[in-house]
């Protein structure tokens, strides 16, 4: 049983499955992404239980009872996030395939440091690549958000 | 270590002439509001009720016969569908049709290997399942027995005696060969003060690796023979053209459907044979079929960018600097399966003298093949190898000759008078000012008080140099240039569609031929038909992705070659041009004038003389949909209007090897300074500046992200990418742990400058850009070269450079300085 | 990418999730999963029963005794060490956990899973041995210490034997540690590391990524030239890759031996 952006689904899984599979298979939440195959990329970033973690090396059966926070969650009612407005305003997104991994990780860091410097953000951001940005956008989009704090 | 510095804003030093409406504004992009929510559609997102998913069995060896394939114990478990083998394969479609002339054009090609596999990872066999770990699970019990053969890793040995011959019908490893001769080398060298010769120059192969990865969902129509592929191909033309000819099958039996994708880069381009492999298992199984491509699969088994040597160079020089010519003999390493890659072979002449006024110039080119993955175009394709070589002859003959690179580059460069230049082998540069870009480079990154920071790194015992990267972004290809290399092609020209149409309740909607990947042509379309239509981008729909479907497209339809700005756009702005007339000639039906009397503004058709006077576009949009009773019998419209975009070409002359190549050549000049610690081989690029200059910016803000991007990449490809093999043909960088790619903190602080040089010879003034961010690797090959001259003065010879040839540099200057001679001519 | 199958427990207690590694070949112990799970990924080992340690709160302490030791468990994240209180009475630790690739893999990956999946180019292993750790291993037959230098016998393979799991490290009171490496890209993957300890005089460097197992140097002082002479004996053997020849990491090996003790020596000023 899990709870994902406030609802909950109750499913039987193999052992073997890794969450992201679940998460984009077994519910059809697919704003999570797939780009590496050794947890290099990020692209499957969520917060599980207030953690940042990729969830490409978890388990599903690992989130059993866990309170799990994907890029779906973040928009209420079809209103953009503060954050995910300045993503687009600042354009730090081109294809959006790493878009919410870096959304997410985004959102871990703003909590534990609502202001962070550049250097803060990159380190917030080292889990997740990115090929069409240089990371310059996301940077000024995630720092955007600190000094409007 | 340095600090992290926030960028300044981007140095914006020229604007083009001023654009009225929304081309030239930065509007909010179309496609952020879905992919920021999660909400794109890319191709793995996509389900079918009880689909199968798909996994290939993929060669352990670099080249090995095939004795035999054994499925059976696969498809004894449970929920395992079916499975494909390379002898069904031989069967059941012919060999992709190959772009070159023999040898090259006897090479065998099919969907899966077929009697031997040439490269690791190699696909020999495909099962199909209900889930995607049970395919994984069955592909494991499928047994094929190989007899392994020696690989030939080495492309300069392809042509040896006894190298091993990858392909038998061939007889050769060679794809191509050619001569290009133009200008008079030897009188060039007779003229020359000295010439300055280089033994061999190295690019290394590297891809842009996008961060989502290939595959397709594939559907059949049994009824009808249809094919459908939810997909990200970036080329779906050329795609079609590969495949309806093995499929057998004509080539509207090819749906492509795409709508968000991941990235491409040109690493989408040559994915048929995967395709094609699906296409038949989803007819035998009689069921949707999934493939996913995982990361591994990407770097080992899709497509890498060429890997060319450059050997026996010659530049004859005279001693104020001005560079007179110059010889080389290329060998460019295509993998184990040419593809697309002949092109290659021709597509760098686009730039032959690269941003210089050298005229006489002989190029000895060979295209051979090696047991590695197959190329393809990524980003910078052939030009980016071809600009990397002539900055780095452009940076040793400066150093050798004792003289500053930025005086040689300047003396060399083709001057801003001079556009529209022709280059010796007849390609028309059509813009630019790279001198200026130059000078905007040089002030960002600090030059002048570069010898201060030397001086002041070396007090820390760093070693400091600056480097400069000159590159062309040569875009909308004129097709007729594969004739140069295979005189029986039948392609020249290029072409773009795009249709806009005018909806019952007044909607615009914009249908591309185009297949983005990112780079925002929902936005940029708008923008171009808003800015006709008299509209706002909010009023004007644009259908993301691509769809066979939609019947708007051409042969040569895909997003690639940097060329969208031009032919994309191009194409939308004939499209909303006839609409605009149909629509003004529909009112003045309506309104009794002439169309010359109206005009479109505020969303409605109006009077010029009288604006109160008006119809709005939904009152347009439903007279002649539903309600046209009572129009002229002679009012020829439509309102769905498809407008094809062919800029002029003609067919190059095939003897001289000489004509027009491609339209547009867009600048980047980079420059770079980086830090050196010779006691490790550790470096750090400590200061950056790109300059773009690519026309009339649409949306200057999709540029800058280009810029961005491309260099990030270029970055990458200048420090650790790379795609090395073993002698037994093993790919050593497989994935994203060993084959490391910029993250966040890796990337210099960045600064960009734009120029406005308006292309004569676009709709818009235009040019396509989007590959010129190659300027980063020459810049940092260049930099480092400077950093490393205190140092018994090694040359880099290599586009990547790692900190183990860093350090290999330091420790033994004089091997790389091995054949480099400048004698007295 | 994909895993074989494979069963699955979540024992409440070390004393069950020692039964269950005991009572079954091919079980292994799931800490963070950042390493295990791509190995499983790559189908490069197929555990039959992963034993997650998820709920082991014992295994998560980190604790400060009055004499200066800290004793970490072995399910401490990264993260943890670096926010923790007590870890701080030896910075070198938060220092080098904060170098480990990034916010994510920090948040999961587990001092325990670090020097127990022991690939060469780790972080930790040189740390531990440098510092003199102490591991505690728990087994069917009760609890045993080793110390850090005879905890690491080979690639991938420690003291820890089947059946048994490393409950935590113990780690003497001190401050004068340093640390350098040449990682692929920034807090990527070490091409050499190398952990140095100055306590009670004596000097202790250990060199990761060049062997098997942590090499161990004790220079007789701490001047560049002495540590760099105590490295050049150990006749270092280092493998070749795509990364680095056997002679670059021989030379990184010196290099960095002797960064790490300024490190450590001028941590005390």
């Amino acid at each position: 049983m899990v709870d994902v952006n406030g609802a909950e689904y109750e499913r039987e899984v193999d052992a073997r499955r890794l969450l992201i599979h679940f998460v984009r298979d077994d519910l059809g939440l697919t704003g999570s992404h797939i780009g590496c195959d050794t947890g290099n990329c990020g692209a499957c970033s969520m917060i599980v239980d207030g953690t940042l973690v990729k969830s490409c090396m978890m388990l599903a059966v690992q989130a059993d009872g866990a309170r799990i926070e994907t890029v779906e969650g973040l928009a209420e009612n079809g209103e953009l996030s503060g954050l995910q407005q300045a993503f687009s305003d600042k354009h730090a997104l081109q294809c959006g395939y790493c878009t919410p991994g870096m959304l997410m990780s985004a959102t871990a860091l703003l909590r534990s440091n609502p202001n962070p410097s550049e250097e803060e953000v990159r380190k917030g951001i080292q889990g997740n690549i990115c090929r069409c940005t240089g990371y310059v956008n996301i940077v000024e989009a995630i720092k955007s958000m600190g000094e409007a704090s | 270590m340095t600090e992290t510095v926030a960028p300044p804003k981007p140095l914006v030093v020229e604007e083009g002439k001023p654009q009225k409406g929304w081309i030239g504004q930065n509007v909010p992009r179309k496609e952020d509001k879905r992919l920021v929510q999660g909400e794109g559609v890319f191709f793995d997102d996509i389900r079918r009720h009880e689909m199968g998913y798909v996994h290939f069995v993929r060669s352990p060896y670099a080249h090995a016969r095939i004795k035999s394939v054994d499925v059976s114990k696969a498809l004894e478990l449970k929920e395992v569908y079916g499975t494909l083998t390379g002898d069904e394969v031989a069967i059941l479609t012919d060999p992709f049709f190959e772009l070159s002339i023999p040898p090259g054009a006897h090479m065998k090609d099919y969907a899966l290997a077929v009697g031997r596999v040439r490269f690791v990872g190699e696909p020999v066999a495909a099962v199909v399942a209900s889930t995607r770990e049970l395919a994984r699970d069955a592909a494991e019990l499928i047994e094929v027995d190989y007899e392994p053969l020696t690989p030939l890793v080495d492309a300069r040995k392809a042509q040896d005696d006894d190298a091993p011959i990858l392909h038998e019908e061939a007889g050769s490893n060679v794809v191509w060969e050619g001569v290009f001769d133009w200008g008079d080398f030897d009188a060039a060298v007779a003229e020359a003060d000295h010439v300055v010769k280089i033994k061999e120059l190295h690019f290394d192969r590297f891809s842009s690796t996008p961060l989502e990865c290939s595959g397709c969902l594939v559907e059949y129509n049994r009824g009808t023979g249809q094919w459908t592929m939810y997909c990200n191909h970036q080329m779906p033309g050329v795609g079609a053209i590969w495949m309806a000819p093995a499929l057998r099958v004509g080539i509207d039996k090819l749906r492509f459907v795409t709508q968000d994708i991941g990235g491409a880069f040109g690493n989408k381009i040559c994915l048929h044979p995967y395709f094609v492999a699906c296409c038949l298992l989803a007819r035998k199984l009689n069921r949707a079929v999934q493939w996913t491509e995982w990361r591994t699969d990407q770097h080992t088994a899709n497509a890498h960018g060429n890997e060319r040597w450059f050997q026996e160079i010659e530049v004859p020089v005279k001693s104020d600097g001005t560079m007179l010519g110059f010889k080389v003999k290329a060998v460019d390493d295509c993998g184990a399966f040419p593809r697309y890659e002949p092109l290659g072979c021709i597509i760098w002449a686009q730039v032959t003298p690269g941003c210089y006024r050298w005229r006489n110039i002989r190029v000895d080119f060979t295209q051979v093949t090696t047991n590695k993955s197959p190329v393809s175009p990524n980003r910078g394709y052939s030009r980016m190898q071809h600009l990397w070589f002539t900055e780095r002859v452009v940076d040793i003959v400066a150093s050798e000759l004792g003289l500053d690179p930025v005086e040689v580059r300047k003396r060399n460069y083709v001057k801003h008078e001079e556009f529209p230049y022709e280059t010796p082998n007849g390609c028309v540069y059509d813009s630019g000012d790279y001198a200026r870009c130059l000078d905007i480079a040089l002030e960002l990154v600090g030059y002048d008080s570069i010898d201060e920071r030397r001086a002041e790194a070396e007090s820390r015992g760093k070693l400091l140099g600056v480097g400069i990267g000159s590159t062309l972004d040569s875009g909308t290809n004129n097709f007729g240039q594969s004739t140069l290399l295979n005189p029986d092609l039948q392609f020249s020209g290029n072409n773009e569609v795009a249709t806009v149409k005018l909806d019952i309740f007044g909607e615009i909607v914009v249908t591309l031929g185009t297949v983005p990947q990112g780079q925002g042509h929902e936005t940029t379309a708008a923008q171009v038909v808003s800015d006709i239509l008299g509209c706002t981008p909010d009023d004007v729909n644009v259908r993301p992705g691509h769809d066979t479907y939609w019947n708007s497209h051409a042969g040569l339809s895909g997003t690639y070659a940097s060329q969208f700005a031009v032919t994309g756009l191009g194409a939308v702005k004939g499209a909303a041009d006839m609409l605009a007339g149909e629509m003004k000639k529909l009112a003045s039906v309506v309104l009794g004038c002439t169309p010359d009397d109206v005009e479109l503004a505020e969303g409605r058709a109006r009077l010029k003389a009288n604006p109160e006077v008006a119809l709005p576009f939904m009152a347009l949009g439903a007279i002649l949909n539903a309600n046209n009773a009572g129009l002229p019998e002679d009012l020829e419209i439509t309102l769905n209007c498809r407008y094809m975009y062919r800029p002029y070409f003609e067919l190059p002359d095939k003897e001289r090897k000489f004509g027009n190549l491609t339209l547009t050549y867009a600048t980047q000049i980079h420059a770079c300074v980086v830090e050196i610690d010779p006691e490790t081989g550790v470096y750090e690029i400590v200061d950056y500046a790109a300059v773009d200059d690519c026309g009339v910016r649409i949306h200057p803000q999709i540029v800058e992200g280009q810029v961005h991007g491309a260099t990030a990449q270029a970055l990458g490809a200048a420090t650790h990418e790379t795609f090395p093999y073993d002698e037994d043909g093993n790919l050593l960088t497989p994935n994203f742990y060993d084959y490391h790619v910029p993250h966040a903190l890796d990337m210099p602080p960045m600064k960009t400058g734009y120029i406005e040089s308006a292309s004569p010879f676009t709709p818009l003034g235009a040019k396509g850009m989007g590959e010129g961010g190659g300027a980063g690797i020459h810049a940092v090959c260049a930099a480092l070269q400077n950093a490393l001259q205190s140092r018994g003065k090694p040359i880099v010879t290599d586009s990547c450079n790692p900190y183990h040839r860093i350090w290999s540099l330091l420790r033994d200057p004089d091997a790389s300085r091995e054949g480099l001679e400048v004698t007295a001519s | 990418m994909l895993l074989r199958e494979v069963e699955y427990a979540r024992p409440a207690s070390v004393g069950d999730a020692v039964r269950l590694l005991s009572s079954n070949d091919g079980a292994r112990a799931l800490a963070g999963g950042q390493t295990l799970i791509n190995v499983m990924k790559a189908r490069a080992a197929s555990p039959d029963v992963l034993v997650d340690l998820q709920d082991l709160d014992e295994l998560r302490g980190i604790e400060l005794a009055a004499d200066g030791t800290l004793t970490i468990g072995a399910m401490v994240t990264y993260t943890d060490v670096i926010e923790s209180a007590e870890a701080r009475a030896r910075p070198i630790l938060g220092e080098v956990c904060a170098q480990i690739a990034d916010v994510q893999v920090r948040n999961r990956g587990t001092i325990g899973g670090n020097v127990c999946s022991n690939d060469p180019t780790n972080h930790l292993p040189p740390l531990m041995v440098a510092l003199g750790a102490t591991m505690q291993i728990a087994g069917t037959e009760g609890d045993r210490s080793v110390p850090a230098d005879e905890f690491f016998l080979g690639v991938y393979t420690t003291a820890a034997g089947p059946g048994e799991l490393l409950t935590n490290i113990s780690i003497p009171a001190g401050r004068d540690d340093g640390f350098a490496s040449v990682p692929i890209g920034k807090d990527g993957t070490c091409i050499v590391n190398a952990a140095a300890s100055l306590g009670g005089g004596a000097l202790r460097v250990a060199i990761g990524c060049v062997d098997a197992v942590p090499v161990v140097v004790e220079p007789t002082s701490d001047d560049d030239e002495t540590v760099r002479s105590a490295v050049r004996d150990a006749r270092l053997d280092p493998p070749d890759d795509v990364h680095a020849s056997a002679d670059y990491r021989r030379h990184l090996a010196e290099v960095l031996a002797v960064r790490a003790v300024e490190h450590a020596r001028t941590r005390g000023s």
